[in-house]
């Protein structure tokens, strides 16, 4: 069998809601061996409890389930000294830990990074916060939607005439998780080089304010606030999405002949006299103006097909179900279909494609404390009798049957594969 | 000392150029055309400390003129400048047969290869993995491109494709029926920032460390297939497992959170604010705080509360309290609260806002620099490191400013030999 990118690597995962379980998972999914710790009995209700609709089909909770794969489930009691005992052992034979808590709670609690690289000083210590563990906004508590407002990112979405727009997605957790994840991969490669682990800060609203392109540099060189701009790019163009007969459509065309060719779909050679790049900037209006004239009395397959004839870019703007029924992404295992031995048949987008390596998500989210006995016994070697006493003494635990998502589906409490 | 201050002494990004670099010695060569999900990846190797070498047409990247009303710094776009960090500049045409072979003898003394070409054109060119795997097989080959690594697709990779493929535009937006709100704004939405590239980039950069990683253990270069609207995909939270589970596709639904509330903004005296508190203890805080008890009673369970029917309301009630105050004094309502539950408040900024912070500046998010006669803003670096951080070396290279460096350094290439080539057209 092929060796995953990440084997071998140990990654001990205490953190809550999407940001810190994402960037985890990742790691897991390029092969790393991810423990994921959460409290006894509720577990992380921040995020076990968020459905649309408050509905957990075969007891999954989607907010969990799609930032938790292929991890295994621990559940300790952190309050307790016995449990700070045991992320201690953890984390002394891991490679990586995160944590999401308030900056400063671990390291009060005795297991912060000064404590632990005392116990490993190999090990990677990754603290993924809402503005970081110091500055003048260290203390505040943050979300996704809270990065997305301070940073203006908020701001910057939607229509001048209307109001600011968030992404429905947590963008804030997911980008800063991935980026989270990439800053773990760099100073675990140094450590293979120098032998030496390292502290890491993260802040999900500068991670945010990083992929803001040429919002910055507008602001300081203007001196006038970054606009919204709606569907239409003001800096590449053409880039746009556009109201077809029967649906939207983004459409981009760059490249010289890419712009020509679209112009010709649309019949305007008049605005050919535009292929020069910076004359296109300068009269983006008049030519998003004809595409959208263009679009709005064709369909969205009729568009797609000019585009591929004619040579430039289009999509039509896809749904779940468009994504779900695409032949492209089955075919490029992007949408993967798997069998999880807790909650059966279930589908999960994915990107991370090696000629070397075979990568996919094995399982999904797991009830709380699925794994103690697997995790506990292999890595610390703790005794039937060591366990039954941490089980009795309430430090470690598993689900509550009066909370569904954290539970089993009947007749699933054993089956699990290793 | 107190634990802030010593994260702060451990990562100061003021030591920064004292300390090494997690990706020393490895090389990087971006070929990246119009694309900002490679150059976002070869930033991010940049900031580590690989030598990233950017090859471009002897125009130019067209990335370069990607700018807002045509605005330049330093004669370049302004979002070019942002991701000009750290990275050397060299000129060579590909088109040419000369070309293609001074490329092979610099991906022979390489590590990393990105590019964001369709697959049919590297091919046509000579730059298609089975070609530079038999040059170099402990290459890292990245391919970026909207559509993977697939033949058939002629055009370039491009954000807005990446957003709409992804199914993140289609859950971005304000919906139909919120007729407040003029018509053509109640539409499926772009994000504001090239999402769909700076996701890609961040999950090619994500990648190339996990086979770098890889590669020191087994010896074995790969090829790694990106789609920066498979990245996004993935990051559009469970949208489509969702969909898998249930058959129902998750629609856009502007500022409210289809699985939580309180998760969404609400207007203030002087503006909007963002506030959270949405399990059944946090969502009594907020209650308690706004002095409502009353709607605890109304919508007691999360199923009340994210029935999307029950959010504009519940929206103005909690508005009532909202509207009396400014952002910055509901910050400190929030703040100062000390009784059950976790509920969090927060202010939603204009970018020309967030910039006054100080904190972005003392941790070098955000970094100041002269140009222009005036003080400019950019972006920093995103993440603290307290043994090998981050960091900006240099901005703004022009096309082909290190070509007699480069081409020295790696080749051995004499001052007459550029000379020819540059005649030639190949630099």
């Amino acid at each position: 069998m092929k060796k995953l990118p990440l084997e071998g690597v140990r990654v001990l995962d205490v953190t809550r809601i999407i940001y810190g379980p994402w960037a985890a998972t990742l790691l897991a999914l390029l092969g790393a061996e991810v423990i994921h710790v959460e409290m006894p009995k509720s577990g992380d209700t921040l995020i076990r409890l968020v459905s649309p609709g408050g509905v957990f089909p075969r007891n999954l909770s989607p907010g969990m389930m799609c930032c938790n794969a292929n991890k295994y489930f621990v559940a300790i009691d952190m309050r307790r000294e016995e449990g700070k005992e045991l992320i201690r052992k953890l984390a002394a034979r891991c490679d990586v830990l995160m944590e999401n808590f308030k900056p400063g709670t671990f390291d009060r609690w005795g297991i912060g990074y000064r404590q632990l690289s005392e116990i490993n000083p190999k090990l990677i210590y990754v603290s993924m916060q809402g503005f970081g563990n110091w500055g003048e906004l260290w203390e505040r508590p943050s979300y996704d939607a809270y990065a997305q407002g301070i940073t203006g990112l908020a701001e910057i979405t939607g229509f001048e005439e209307a109001i600011p727009v968030k992404s429905q997605a947590w963008i804030g957790d997911f980008l800063s998780g991935t980026i989270a994840a990439f800053t773990t991969l760099a100073a675990l490669y140094w450590r293979n080089k120098s032998g030496k682990g390292q502290f890491i800060d993260m802040s999900q609203a500068e991670v945010l304010m990083r992929a803001m392109d040429w919002t910055w540099l507008y602001i300081s060189l203007t001196g006038e606030n970054r606009k919204r701009y709606g569907n239409r790019d003001p800096a590449v163009v053409v880039s746009c999405i556009a109201r077809a007969k029967d649906g939207f459509v983004a459409i981009a065309a760059v490249r010289d002949d890419e712009y020509l060719a679209l112009c010709k779909a649309i019949g305007r050679e008049e605005l050919e006299k535009f292929v020069n790049y910076e004359k296109r900037v300068e009269n983006s209006e008049e030519i998003y103006n004809a595409i959208e004239d263009w679009a709005k009395n064709k369909s969205v397959e009729e568009i797609l097909r000019e585009a591929e004839e004619s040579g430039f870019a289009a999509s039509r703007v896809m749904n779940s179900k468009n994504i779900y029924e695409s032949e492209h992404y089955r075919k490029r295992n992007a949408v993967q279909i798997f069998f999880d031995p807790i909650y059966e048949e279930l589908c999960y987008p994915f990107a991370l494609h090696f000629s070397n390596a075979d990568l996919k998500v094995l399982w999904s989210m797991r009830p709380v404390g699925f794994d103690n006995e697997h995790v506990f016994r292999r890595i610390l070697g703790l005794s039937e009798e060591e366990l039954r006493l941490l089980y009795e003494k309430e430090v470690i635990g598993k689900w509550d049957e009066s909370i569904p998502t954290t539970a089993p589906p009947e007749g699933k409490e054993d089956k699990a594969f290793y | 000392m107190e634990w802030n201050e010593i994260a702060k002494r451990i990562t100061d990004p003021k030591d920064s150029p004292q300390k090494p670099e997690a990706l020393e010695g490895v090389r990087v060569i971006d070929v990246s055309y119009g694309s900002f999900a490679g150059l976002f990846a070869s930033s991010l190797l940049a900031e580590m400390g690989a030598e990233v070498i950017r090859i471009e047409p002897p125009e130019g990247d067209i990335a370069r003129k990607y700018s807002p009303e045509n605005l330049k710094v330093f004669d370049q776009g302004l979002a070019y400048f942002v991701e000009s960090r750290n990275k050397y500049h060299i000129t060579l045409n590909l088109e040419k047969e000369k070309g293609v072979e001074i490329f092979e003898k610099i991906v022979e003394k390489s590590d990393v290869f990105i590019h964001t070409f369709p697959r049919d054109y590297a091919e046509r060119i000579g730059i298609d993995y089975e070609s530079l795997k038999k040059i170099n097989p402990m290459l890292i080959y990245c391919s970026i491109h909207t559509h993977g690594y697939e033949k058939g697709f002629n055009f370039g990779d491009y954000d807005v494709i990446a957003q709409a493929m992804s199914g993140f535009a289609y859950t971005t937006g304000i919906p139909e029926d919120y007729e407040e709100f003029p018509e053509h704004t109640r539409v499926p939405t772009k994000m504001g920032n090239w999402m769909g590239w700076y996701a890609g980039g961040a999950f090619a950069a994500l990648s190339i460390l996990a086979a770098l990683i890889s590669r020191d253990r087994n010896g074995e270069g790969c090829m790694i297939d990106l789609s920066p609207a498979e990245a996004l995909m993935c990051l559009n939270n469970y949208a489509l497992h969702f969909y898998h589970l249930t058959g129902k596709v998750i629609e856009r639904s502007g500022n409210f959170e289809p699985a939580a509330y309180a998760y969404n903004y609400f207007r203030a005296k002087d503006g909007m604010v963002f506030i959270a508190g949405y399990t059944d203890p946090n969502w009594k805080a907020l209650c308690t705080i706004i002095g409502r008890e009353d709607l605890v009673e109304k919508y007691p369970t999360i199923k009340d509360r994210t029935n999307p029917k029950n959010w504009i309301p519940m929206t103005r009630e909690i508005e009532k309290f909202t509207m009396q105050h400014t952002r910055k004094e509901l910050l400190e309502i929030w703040l100062s609260y000390k009784g059950e539950g976790v509920t969090v408040a927060g202010e939603v900024l204009k970018p020309i806002e967030t910039v006054e912070f100080e904190h972005w500046y003392e941790r070098g998010a955000l970094i100041k620099i002269r140009g222009d006669g005036k003080e400019l803003i950019v972006q920093g670096v995103c993440q603290k490191m307290s043994e090998t951080p981050p960091r900006v070396k240099w901005l703004g290279r022009k096309v082909g400013e290190d070509n007699s460096l480069i081409y020295r350094k790696l080749l051995g290439l004499d001052d007459k030999e550029m000379e020819r080539l540059k005649k030639e057209g190949v630099i």
